[in-house]
């Protein structure tokens, strides 16, 4: 949201609504041209991060068509409005504004021609699936573990054992910065040292859709299989996340799970909950 | 230690400094800053603050050791302690490109505060008679002057004060006594690259490199410059190493090859014309043999091509040039343990590589940016810089990595701190072909010989694209006027109707 921008906008069309219309009697297209303009300005300045134009042009589309709708709901506007359009192409007062008009249109038309055809060229891009459906077993170190069923072992210890779950906690925070914060960051917030330099740019696990909305034996497999072992739709081939099996114990992947948890103050995604 | 000397000197010579009320916070502050600490801090900190901890021996620069009391970020003498207000402006704003992130917005101002004082906690001198020292006063800085002679005054005062002895002739951070610089507990340190001003520890404004010159970072080999530069000269001297660098770093994602006729000899002027873009390089990280601190932080990118060739220039920073030795993507590194350092750092030479898909990649597939895979092997310009040839190698993996026997032109050159490296090579080798008018993916990696990297213990990019520009553009004056044509005719169809119309309806 860009604020500043959308109270200006705002306080233009008060002032418009309930100021300039008190002096001037506003043509009817005055005022929807106006509408459209203002609502234009709001989609693409007052925005942040700003809406992709494909947006903006279909939003825009449906605020055309919510004018015109408005527009000839009302016979008698639609005929005013009709008239007035037939007027300032017949009336000889108009002249010089009516071929102004004739004019800009066609030109402006050339200039998207010309902006459409010198265009930076954009390299291929296509939408990344961040989370991917699982398989339904993985096999890590050479023993079977089934993702559908898999809890977290230390999990229970939570209830049962605090002081035992605490050192787990401890060890899982060393492990992560040891291993992880060069990328994942010191807040988790995916801003580690090494992240500028890396894409698609490291999860950021305070962000309300990644860990808080999975289940702790997705993260497992993540963890443990990495980028290599991600499925073609989430490009495995530029993402920096290793596969952890090569340098973690299985206890060791479930306690820096804790630990994420635990850090940012997010619960598991229950085993068993629909996705 | 050098600190404790410091204080016993102005403390005989100074017997009747007045003391004034030590900074240090309530009780309440200190314990709620030490519940933040040991959250956020003590894993590179120590919980004691004496810089052991788990993530320690993994980051260079070394994190602050709070014991020592040297702080390098201050508003206050060399040597001296820093004020309350210093110690929250590192915890804000970090310090860029190390691994201490900027905390504004995670933490409260509040438990920023909270945290100085517990962190006051772990030197007893803040406690004592030189616990509040005086403020260097810095004055309104005057707007930036690009004016030659304020420049060159400044360039003068540079070379004066022997500042290209560690930063270099042309501040790159390649002076002479660069590669040997230590900190006061023993680790290597580099001396900052005045031309990449993003990376300044102590910040980037003018008027923060005016304090950093002024009271020298403790714990470096910073001096202060208070005593030696005169205050006319001052400004001078900011604006002259403000004029080094670009304010950002303008990262690239795309290397526009630009067309040209004839043959490709590659020279510095081949590449004269053709548009620059810098990309990020981190440390390999992913594999064993991982390179928690590169020496090389990025690198500048020009590629041209004509009918069959494409000639692409690499450019980076470097303190030193290794061209003895030698170096090897296959070179096994041990897996970096901090209980055994790697020691066998000597003997490594510079290298390069650019990676690029072994074939033309369908849609946005590519080979795994680890040096690709048997799926999608990738097809790697190396060339070790000790010797004076290049080749392309094909990597199915880190390990996994053969000479298929093409070779590359390549010329290679080291000057005042920047390796310039210029490789060219066929267009279309093997199934990999590079049409204008297409992306093609590519990545970078980088051996700094000097920092102990080879094999997987490297500096490496994300993938990038170069695009060909096409060598014709088609001209769009002739669809402009098609289309101006187009609407103006609609535009007097309705017109004339509505006019006719009308006229008819007056009759009428």
């Amino acid at each position: 949201m860009n604020l500043f921008v959308l109270l200006a906008i705002a306080a233009a069309m008060v002032l418009v609504q309930f100021g300039v219309t008190r002096w001037v009697k506003l043509n009817l297209l005055a005022w929807m041209g106006i509408w459209w303009v203002a609502l234009w300005a709001a989609f693409s300045y007052g925005i942040n991060p700003p809406l992709p134009n494909s947006i903006i042009v279909l939003f825009m589309a449906i605020i055309t068509i919510a004018l015109v709708a408005y527009l000839s709901a009302d016979n008698e506007e639609l005929k005013q409005a009709q008239e007035s359009i037939g007027r300032f192409m017949v009336t000889r007062q108009y002249r010089v504004a009516l071929l102004i008009v004739m004019f800009l249109i066609p030109a402006a038309v050339a200039a998207w021609t010309f902006s459409s055809m010198n265009q930076a060229p954009q390299p291929p891009s296509s939408g990344r699936t961040i989370h991917p459906p699982p398989p339904s077993s993985i096999t890590f170190q050479g023993t079977s573990i089934n993702l559908t069923t898999a809890n977290n072992p230390l999990r229970e210890l939570q209830h049962t054992d605090e002081a035992a779950f605490a050192e787990h906690v401890a060890s899982g925070r060393r492990i992560y910065f040891e291993n992880c914060f060069y990328c994942h960051g010191d807040n988790m917030e995916g801003a580690g040292m090494f992240a500028h330099g890396y894409d698609p740019l490291p999860a950021n696990f305070n962000d309300a859709t990644t860990i808080a909305m999975l289940q702790e034996s997705y993260l497992f497999w993540r963890i443990a299989k990495g980028a290599p072992g991600l499925p073609s739709e989430s490009t495995p081939w530029s993402s920096a996340m290793p596969a952890w099996e090569d340098f973690l114990t299985e206890e060791e992947i479930w306690e820096v799970i804790i630990f994420l948890y635990e850090f940012t103050g997010f619960e598991p995604r229950a085993q068993g909950m629909p996705h | 230690m050098r600190i404790l000397l410091t204080l016993l000197l102005v403390y005989i010579a100074y017997p009747a400094v007045a003391q004034q009320e030590n900074d240090l916070g309530t009780e309440a502050q200190r314990a709620e800053g030490k519940e933040v600490y040991d959250i956020k801090c003590a894993h590179c900190h120590g919980y004691e603050g004496d810089a052991s901890a788990v993530a320690t021996p993994y980051l260079r620069p070394t994190p602050r050791d709070f014991t020592s009391g040297n702080y390098k970020f201050r508003s206050t003498a060399s040597g001296e302690l820093p004020t309350t207000e210093d110690i929250k402006r590192s915890i804000r704003l970090g310090m860029p490109y190390t691994s201490m992130p900027a905390w504004e917005g995670i933490l409260s101002e509040t438990e920023i505060t909270n945290l100085a004082y517990y962190l006051k906690t772990f030197e007893p001198a803040f406690d004592g008679p030189y616990g509040n020292p005086t403020v260097v006063e810095i004055p309104r800085a005057p707007s930036y002057s690009a004016d030659p002679d304020h420049l060159a005054r400044g360039q003068e005062i540079f070379a004066a004060n022997q500042c290209a002895d560690c930063h270099g002739e042309n501040g790159r951070g390649n002076g002479e006594s660069a590669p040997e610089l230590v900190d006061d507990w023993g680790d290597p340190i580099r001396a900052a690259d005045m031309t990449k001003r993003w990376t300044f520890r102590a910040g980037a404004t003018r008027e923060d490199i005016y304090r950093t010159f002024m009271t020298g970072l403790n714990g470096t080999p910073m001096p202060s410059y208070e005593q030696t530069i005169d205050a006319e000269d001052r400004w001078a001297l900011v604006d002259y190493v403000w004029s080094l660098s670009r304010d950002t770093p303008d990262y690239g994602t795309t290397v526009t090859v630009q067309g040209r006729s004839g043959e490709l000899v590659l020279s510095e002027g081949l590449f004269e014309a053709a548009p620059e873009v810098y990309f990020p390089i981190v440390g390999q990280i992913i594999e064993p043999g991982r390179a928690f601190y590169p020496g090389v932080n990025g690198i500048s990118v020009k590629a041209v091509y004509n009918n069959s060739e494409i000639a692409i220039q690499l450019q980076w920073h470097d303190m030193t040039a290794e061209t003895d030795g030698m170096n090897n993507p296959l070179i096994e590194v041990p897996m970096f343990d901090p209980a055994q350092p790697d020691t066998t750092m000597d003997g490594w030479s510079d290298a390069v590589a650019i990676l690029l898909p072994s074939r033309t990649p369908e849609g946005l597939e590519r080979p795994y940016f680890m040096f690709g895979d048997s799926r999608f092997p990738m097809s790697i310009w190396y060339t070790d810089l000790a010797t004076d040839s290049a080749a392309v190698l094909i990597g199915q993996g880190s390990g996994r990595i053969a000479d298929n026997g093409i070779a590359l032109e390549r010329s290679a050159s080291y000057e005042d701190g920047v390796w310039t490296v210029q490789f060219k090579g066929p267009r279309n080798q093997g199934e990999l072909t590079m049409p204008e008018a297409t992306f093609v993916p590519i990545s970078f990696t980088i051996w700094d010989g000097f920092n102990g990297e080879r094999g997987n213990k490297r500096g490496l990019s994300a993938w990038y694209h170069l695009y060909l520009e096409p060598m014709e553009t088609q001209s769009s004056v002739l669809p402009m006027a098609k289309w101006f044509l187009i609407v103006l005719g609609a535009e007097l169809l309705i017109v004339g109707l509505v006019n006719l119309r009308a006229r008819r309806r007056k009759t009428a």
